[in-house]
């Protein structure tokens, strides 16, 4: 009877040990998509936050350079009005 | 629930069938599922490249941007140092011709269409099932649709919006053109690209002959009243037609030019009889009854111009007409109910033409039928009607007439209204311009081309002979016998070859138009919201395309 169980209970023990470092990669296989994940969602936020300031910015000198030049300016627009 | 944008290939490790022929099951099993978590791997590896991808891109872009903006700042940190402000030379001229600063802004638009798919999304839907071919039916339709577009259309609502804003601009725009319609100045840049009846431009022209080389300059001299400022722009307009002689129509048309709102011009009978009157509107009630398919006519009670002391009178009902339609068609409940009362508003808008004219603040103008009766007990005090322009008859508006002769052009009216002035025709019922009321143009045009022909007729014959003209084409074969039904020929088929240019010029400009939904925005808020002055520069741009 022990020698009949030893070698199914070796097979079994194996597939077990077997199960387990498969479950340990996959589980690893997990936290790698889910840092992606993360990493693609506050990568995104940032750069949303960065576009936010940038347009501001650029909005901001829009207005300052009309401040300034706005003798280049003005020849500008009357080329286009008259 | 969210949608996967990236999915792992193998999902399950060891959900496959094993083959039979093994003993040790096991191992199989193990050995299975190590070679799909190799392959989940290679797919992740494969997502992670493409994510990172995505960020690099849009981090590529932004230091394009920061690198641009820091050389405007380096050049405006510059020229901030080179400013002097001795050297900056600020004349009215400079304030008020400027064009006011506008920053550029990006209109985020057409988020969620096929080409901004994420690659793997694409790459979902390309494995998906596709649509049955329909599209190979589409040949053999009638109405040249595409077969899948029955189907599935992804763009259905887009372009059902589009065709909405498209519509609401033409209509508003079309509202504008009918309100300047009235000022005989906006011809040569209005009126010439619009496809209005024949009748309205051949009649228009021999009286706008010696406006016609007036009206290139106005633009310029638009600008530069406007360049010292609106202000003074009102006070020059004022000065110099004052002293015009036969100045009638140069200060009727410059009435118009300040107006925005829909207005009946100055338009006035003379003061003739109140049972003559009544005859004359009553005349025309039965003509505008003689044409039953006409939708709801505009009560041509309503302009029985009796008066005319210049020839410009006419023109000024003539082109009124048009004008009025809107109005009527909208508020048809009274027509021929007061036929008395119409005339009272036009001196209304004509009372205030004068007060604008002067540069005084207008009363607002009341929508014409619904305000008859309040509108006529207050006597419009500053009833400054200049004496080409026809008078209001009936009773209760002569007396305030009379009384208000301060106003210098005024004094010149009542001795000229007398009852010895010839009667003009009964302006013929107003050509409807809607292009969708086509059908009914003919008809309408058979009216004006009579109305020229009888300059100087009795009231009765004009009236008689267009209701038989009228009569006769509601049975839709006029016996050709007339020249004049010959020139309705004519006219019919220029309207419907206009109709057909009117459509393929519709297709160009929607084709045109693309799928730009900044651009179809803004033209539709620049219609409704603008000034008319933009309008009218915007709607030059348009025609000229």
């Amino acid at each position: 009877m022990a020698g009949q169980e030893d070698p199914v209970q070796r097979e079994i023990h194996q597939d077990w040990a077997n199960r387990e470092y498969i479950e340990v990669i996959t589980s690893s296989i997990k936290k790698i998509a889910d840092f992606l994940n993360s990493f693609d969602m506050s990568c995104r936020s940032r750069l949303a936050t960065l576009n936010e300031k940038l347009t501001a910015l650029e909005r901001r000198i829009e207005y300052i350079e009309a401040r300034v030049c706005f003798k280049s300016l003005t020849r500008v627009c009357r080329t286009f009005f008259v | 629930m969210p949608l996967v944008k990236r999915s792992i290939e193998p999902r399950h490790l060891c959900h496959t069938a094993l083959p039979h022929s093994i003993k040790n099951e096991l191992e199989c099993v193990t050995n299975i599922s190590l070679a799909n978590v190799i392959r989940q791997l290679s797919s992740l590896s494969k997502y992670a490249e493409d994510l990172f991808g995505e960020l690099f891109n849009e981090a590529h872009s932004f230091t394009f941007r920061v690198n641009s903006l820091q050389e405007r700042v380096d050049r405006l940190s510059i020229s901030v140092t080179q400013l002097d402000p001795k050297e900056e030379e600020l004349s009215l001229q400079d304030i008020t011709m400027r064009k006011a600063f506008r920053s550029s802004t990006v209109q985020d638009q057409q988020l969620f269409e096929r080409q901004s798919l994420p690659v793997p999304m694409q790459e979902t839907y390309e494995l998906c099932e596709r649509p049955p071919p329909l599209n190979i039916l589409s040949p053999y339709r009638d109405d040249g649709k595409e077969g899948l577009k029955f189907y599935t259309n992804p763009s259905y609502f887009f372009d059902l919006w589009r065709e909405k804003m498209l519509q609401d601009t033409e209509d508003k725009r079309k509202e504008r053109r009918k309100q300047k319609l009235q000022d005989p100045h906006m011809y040569d840049q209005v009126y010439k690209y619009l496809d209005l009846p024949v009748q309205l431009k051949n009649i228009d022209r021999p009286h706008d002959q010696e406006k016609i080389p007036r009206a290139p300059h106005d633009r310029k001299k638009e600008w530069q009243k406007r360049a010292l400022g609106a202000e003074l722009a009102e006070d020059e307009a004022e000065d110099k037609h004052k002293d015009a002689n036969g100045s009638a129509r140069l200060s009727l048309s410059l009435c118009r030019q300040m107006y925005i709102d829909q207005l009946d011009g100055p338009f006035s009978l003379a003061a003739l009889p109140y049972s003559q009157m009544n005859e004359l509107l009553n005349r025309t009630g039965d003509r505008s009854y003689g044409r039953p398919h006409e939708p709801p006519p505009p009560p041509p009670t309503y302009p029985p111009a009796s008066v005319i002391s210049s020839s410009s009178g006419f023109s000024d009902s003539v082109t009124q007409s048009p004008a009025r339609t809107p109005v009527f068609l909208n508020s048809n409940a009274p027509p021929p109910a007061p036929p008395p009362l119409p005339p009272p508003p036009p001196p209304l808008p004509a009372s205030q033409s004068g007060s604008r004219m002067r540069g005084s603040a207008p009363p607002p103008i009341p929508p014409l039928p619904s305000h008859q009766p309040p509108a006529i007990p207050p006597p419009p005090a500053p009833l400054q009607i200049a004496p080409g322009v026809l008078h209001p008859a009936p009773p209760p508006v002569a007396p305030p007439l009379h009384s208000s002769p301060a106003r210098g052009q005024l004094d010149k009216t009542p001795p000229t209204a007398g009852d010895g002035m010839v009667l003009p025709p009964p302006p013929p019922p107003p050509p409807l311009p809607l292009p969708g009321n086509r059908s009914s143009s003919p008809c309408a045009s058979s009216g004006p081309p009579t109305m020229p022909s009888f300059p100087s007729g009795a009231v009765s014959s004009p009236p008689t002979h267009s209701g038989h003209e009228v009569r006769r084409y509601p049975s839709n074969l006029p016996p050709i016998s007339d020249a004049r039904s010959v020139l309705l020929e004519a006219i019919r088929k220029g309207i419907q070859l206009r109709k057909v240019e009117e459509q393929r010029e519709q297709e160009a400009k929607h084709e045109r138009v693309g799928n730009d939904v900044a651009t179809i925005l803004s033209r539709r808020i620049a219609v409704e919201y603008s000034d008319s002055e933009d309008e009218d520069e915007f709607d030059e741009v348009d025609w000229m395309e």
